[in-house]
């Protein structure tokens, strides 16, 4: 059986009326990478907050190491093992990267000296310089550090490359992913940038209009999807009913384009039996199953 | 580690602070205290400073604050601060019992100073006059307090200014018993003027600022971010 590190059931969450969670389901595996995928304004960051008790959810239960986030009495104690790299990696003005670091580090029994260093080492961070000194990036990498030292066993961050240059973009990737397997730490990270979700996740899910649409392994998934494309000799023609597993169908003169999660076999067959028509399979990117269920949706 | 933040944030209004009351006190010994019947009137003269002080180091709640500017939007950093694993209770009582322990702190250093300076002042009363004003002091301090629950800095000023204006005005121009007023009892009515302790205006100062202050905790421990 999987253990699930984050369970989240119907979670709903409105803001003046304006309902930015609708009945959100999500189920993050222990020492996945999970890649949380969706438009602005999907209800990305709206989660994270509700997961780290910023936000109060209307209805709906969500969990992190089996407590309720809504538990006051325990809050402390999961914030402990939750790393939480904030959206617009803001820090304190008035401190310096060495202030910070030792402002943190006492709020965390399991801090970890050794990571701190090699993260300073990796990262390159400057510990005599203020925090409005800093780059976005070095802000960013500065956030990961304390995140990441405080020993946790989650680390749930918001956009962590957004601002990055593609070599700080590189260093933070190639970093998560080491945590990952060396520390038995979970990830769940929200992104725009599907090229490294798809880089470094095992796990996504894909939400939009505060549901998840799509959920689930990314191999598996890359794996079920699969575009097929119908050319036909004469006139276009489709059958009335699909098999069930199609996504998705466009058509653009004499070619018919099909996204397929499942059942691929049967539809090929399906599309085969049309007259005149010639199938190709193709395999997908986690960026066309995106838009295909964003822009459906 | 809290109690170290809350320092480095408002460590600079401190020293505004002390630059002021400098300046007051270097101003009264070399013009004396001219214009002023004697140096307890001269005590009622900074009458604003009194307050002005506490509000501006009652800080902004869980909120950060930049060092001295009160300026909107450098709030982001409250997201990092709500992510430590420490109550919310605790981050508003370290946050708010720093800028009371520094206000309280100023007061008494001047009153040290001007004990010093004028021998006038050397009366039996004075003890009593310093704790009334920390007393009297401590709700205009909760009423920042509790506005920084809700407010940004520039707003929680001109809140506070508000509020306490509405304060005097309700003891000032109402029926309200004398022996209530807080603002009076800091002034005419302390025990160096009227050579006795306000213990009503007492009481109602600490039961104000006691009722605030669990408003203000209230809030911030129900508030979203």
């Amino acid at each position: 059986m999987t253990d699930f590190i984050i369970e989240v059931s119907e979670l709903t969450k409105s803001f003046k009326s304006q309902p930015a969670l609708r009945g959100l389901n999500l189920k993050v595996p222990a020492g996945s990478i999970f890649g949380f995928l969706g438009r602005n304004g999907a209800g990305k960051t709206t989660t994270l907050k509700a997961l780290m008790g910023l936000l109060r959810p209307d209805s709906g239960s969500a969990r992190v190491f089996g407590i309720p986030v809504a538990d006051a009495d325990r809050s402390a104690e999961l914030r402990r093992r939750i790393g939480f790299v904030t959206e617009d990696k803001e820090l304190y003005p008035y401190m310096t990267v060495e202030q910070i670091i030792r402002f943190t580090r006492p709020f965390f029994p399991k801090w970890r000296d050794d990571l701190e260093q090699r993260y300073l080492k990796t990262f390159e961070l400057p510990l005599k310089r203020k925090i409005p000194d800093l780059s976005k990036g070095m802000r960013s990498k500065l956030m990961l550090l304390l995140a990441i030292a405080r020993g946790a066993d989650l680390l749930i961050l918001d956009e962590p490359t957004d601002g990055l240059d593609p070599a700080a973009t590189e260093d933070v990737l190639r970093e998560l992913v080491a945590i990952a397997a060396s520390q038995q730490t979970t990830i769940f990270f929200s992104s725009h940038q599907l090229s490294e979700v798809e880089l470094i996740a095992d796990h996504i899910g894909i939400i939009d209009h505060g549901r998840m649409i799509v959920s689930g392994e990314l191999d598996d998934m890359k794996a079920r999807y699969q575009r097929l494309q119908i050319v036909f000799a004469g006139e276009t023609r489709t059958p009335a009913h699909w098999v069930e597993g199609v996504e998705n169908v466009r058509r653009e003169g004499r070619t018919v384009s099909i996204l397929a999660s499942r059942n691929v076999d049967a539809i090929v067959e399906q599309a085969r039996a049309l007259p005149g028509a010639s199938v190709e399979r193709f395999p997908v990117t986690l960026k066309e199953i995106f838009l295909e269920h964003v822009r459906d949706n | 580690m809290l109690w170290y933040k809350g320092w480095l944030e408002t460590r600079f209004r401190v020293l505004f602070a002390l630059v002021v009351w400098a300046y007051v006190l270097i101003s009264a010994i070399s013009r004396g205290v001219a214009g002023h019947a004697g140096p307890k009137e001269f005590l009622l003269a900074p009458f604003v400073i009194w307050l002005l002080v506490p509000i501006m180091l009652a800080g902004a709640g869980i909120h950060t604050q930049p060092a001295f500017r009160a300026v909107k939007g450098l709030h982001g950093s409250m997201l990092f601060t709500l992510s430590l694993p420490v109550s919310r209770l605790k981050l508003l009582a370290v946050r708010a019992g720093l800028g009371w322990i520094e206000s309280a702190s100023l007061i008494v250093l001047v009153c040290a100073c001007l004990w010093t300076l004028f021998p006038q002042l050397r009366q039996a009363e004075f003890i009593e006059y310093v704790g009334v004003l920390l007393a009297c002091m401590t709700p205009i301090y909760c009423i920042t307090v509790l506005l920084a629950t809700v407010l940004d800095d520039i707003w929680r000023l001109y809140g506070s200014g508000i509020a306490i204006g509405l304060l005097w005005a309700l003891f000032s121009k109402t029926p309200f018993p004398r022996s209530l007023n807080i603002f009076r009892a800091m002034g005419v009515g302390s025990p160096l003027m009227a050579h006795s302790v306000p213990w009503g205006a007492v009481a109602l100062s600490l039961s104000l600022a006691a009722a605030l202050f669990f408003a203000a905790v209230k809030i911030v421990q129900t508030r979203e971010y």
